[in-house]
């Protein structure tokens, strides 16, 4: 599969200090990639030497496999961004704007695609305001609007739903959905958690400069527990159905409220088939079961707090 | 770079001097500027004639010349104020940082500033053209081939102080750093060439020693000053036209074309070395 963002041993240093420290990213074509860490990590230094506006100390970024600092303008040709703030040309329209932005992208049929767009992010009816009359979440829809111009590969994100409201929210996430649907690739540093938990498939987790985990939120979540909890409905609890559960290995510890059980699990494999068929088996009814498995918020706080590095076992795992 | 690069690179320089060109065009600043030349060239004029008429003899070879050089000074304190906070206000509303995520680099960026304060001054040269063609109809001082150079050579000195201006904003991430930055440079190339032609006045056996010391260091930096200064280039300019030789006026032309290939090119190294933010 094309590596869309490949970085090999990406550091930069300011004054002596390492604000990112042999990263090693790799970005699948068609993923939807969350770039996560707390205040300072070194996300937005790295999200700028992926578009070479800051040169590395040292290592390289490759883009659509070919070396960022050969040919850095054909390849930021490829890219759309969305950055927290849009730092907008406020004496322009936004139709005026997006004009600029598509003839200096070369858009084809630009007068369509801006409407298109404009539309698509609920903009149109105000295409021909100054954006000195925005509000911020207008600035961010049409930021967006002029990152999709030009159909980029790939999405750099920087805290893209930054000012937006639930609804805006919801349809930035639509947005996103969609083109990622399309074939692009979308790269998210977010501090809304929930968002990317919805949104990626794969995250990194970055702290004072260095990559601690990328992978998928499932193996995330089994590397950094060795539980999950198993919420099971049941019309009625009877003995022999506590029994049975208690006398299974892999059933830690069993707390019982109403007629919902409560099963800490090990997360060696799905249990649920298992658990159903004896709750059946001695006479039970489910009327549900729901796993509760740790949030992206709880990896992400226990991760950078403890600062673990999980890359180690992901090798391993790849191997 | 490759030849894709190139020609991104020549596309982002047109379409960026576009939009520069066109908001300068809807801005009221170059009205102004154009209009204050005028008036103060206009009021040159009017004494000239005043004299004229009073004496009945005006005594110049070339008679719009020195209207001429002041509205080129008042269009160059223009130029270089607009050059000199072009990169820095973009800097510091960010816009700059947008403009790099796609295909624009620092060498696109500069030159389309660079481009876009020459068409404004090209425009401005038409104007001076049709205006003094005018005058000359009108009053009969005669539009003469000095005059023709001496506009000629003015697209030359206006490309001299844009390029100055240019150094000075890419040496600074803040409109009013770029302000401060210009009045104090010029200043000091005020003080230079003041203190310089005062001492240059009085003869070296009238100095003390130090006072000596001082004179001949205030000749160095004076020397440096008349290379480094685009206002020099500007009475330079002028004066190889009042000499009457195509030499000096060329070699003027010359070193002018060296300044800004110069001072462009630390320009476009700067900004790469201090980066896009403020």
């Amino acid at each position: 599969m094309t590596k869309i963002i490949q970085t090999k041993n990406l550091t930069k240093e300011y004054d002596g200090f390492r604000a990112v420290d042999n990263l090693n990213l790799n970005i699948d074509a068609g993923e939807i990639y969350g770039f996560l860490g707390p205040n300072g990590a070194g996300k937005t230094t790295t999200i700028l030497m992926l578009l070479g506006i800051l040169k590395p100390t040292q290592g390289e970024v490759y883009l659509m496999e070919e070396p960022l600092s050969k040919n850095p303008l054909s390849l930021k040709k490829k890219i759309g961004v969305v950055s927290e703030t849009q730092h907008l040309y406020k004496e322009m329209t936004a139709g005026e704007y997006l004009r600029f932005f598509a003839e200096l992208y070369r858009v084809k049929n630009k007068e369509k695609r801006i409407d298109e767009l404009l539309t698509a992010v609920d903009l149109l009816d105000v295409k021909n305001k100054k954006l000195d009359a925005f509000s911020r979440g207008m600035q961010q829809k049409l930021g967006f609007a002029r990152a999709l111009l030009h159909e980029p590969e790939l999405l750099l994100l920087d805290e893209p739903v930054s000012g937006l409201d639930p609804a805006g929210i919801k349809q930035v996430r639509d947005l996103i959905e969609k083109e990622n649907r399309k074939g692009k690739t979308i790269f998210i540093s977010s501090h809304l958690l929930s968002e990317v938990e919805k949104l990626c498939k794969k995250v990194a987790i970055i702290n004072k400069g260095r990559l601690l985990a990328e992978d998928t939120m499932q193996n995330l979540r089994k590397k950094l527990t060795d539980f999950i909890q198993i919420e099971i409905e049941l019309v009625e609890i009877k003995k022999e159905i506590m029994d049975t559960l208690n006398s299974f290995n892999f059933v830690k510890e069993i707390q019982q409220e109403n007629k919902i059980l409560t099963l800490k699990v090990t997360t060696d494999k799905d249990h649920r088939a298992e658990i159903s068929a004896a709750i059946a088996r001695n006479g039970g009814v489910v009327l549900g079961i729901n796993i509760r498995e740790m949030s992206l918020e709880e990896a992400f706080v226990t991760i950078t707090q403890k600062n673990i590095s999980l890359l180690a076992s992901t090798e391993e795992a790849a191997q | 770079m490759n030849e894709r690069g190139i020609s991104l690179s020549t596309h982002s320089t047109k379409i960026l001097t576009r939009r520069e060109f066109l908001s300068a065009l809807y801005g009221w600043g170059f009205y102004v500027a154009i209009f204050i030349s005028f008036l103060v060239s206009s009021l040159i004029l009017r004494n000239f004639l005043q004299g004229i008429r009073e004496d009945n003899i005006f005594i110049s070879s070339y008679p719009l010349n020195f209207p001429l050089f002041v509205s080129m000074v008042i269009i160059s304190l223009y130029l270089v104020i607009v050059s000199a906070v072009s990169i820095s206000r973009e800097k510091e509303q960010g816009t700059l940082e947008v403009l790099f995520y796609g295909p624009v680099s620092s060498s696109s960026f500069l030159l389309g500033k660079y481009f876009t304060d020459m068409l404004l001054y090209l425009i401005i040269a038409g104007f001076f053209s049709v205006y003094f063609f005018g005058v000359s109809l009108i009053t009969n001082l005669g539009f003469t081939v000095a005059l023709g150079k001496a506009i000629f050579v003015s697209i030359f000195i206006a490309s001299c102080v844009i390029s100055f201006g240019l150094f000075i904003s890419s040496l600074t991430g803040k409109v009013r750093s770029s302000i401060v930055w210009l009045i104090g440079i010029l200043i000091g190339f005020l003080v230079i060439w003041f203190f310089q032609n005062m001492f240059r006045g009085i003869p070296s056996e009238a100095l003390s020693s130090w006072l000596i010391y001082v004179q001949r260091t205030l000749n160095v930096i004076y020397y440096f000053v008349n290379w480094v200064s685009p206002f020099s280039y500007l009475s330079r300019g002028m004066e190889s036209i009042g000499v009457g030789s195509m030499r000096p006026f060329l070699l003027n032309i010359l070193y002018s074309v060296v300044y800004t290939v110069v001072f462009l090119t630390a320009s476009i190294y700067i900004l790469k070395a201090k980066g896009v933010r403020a």
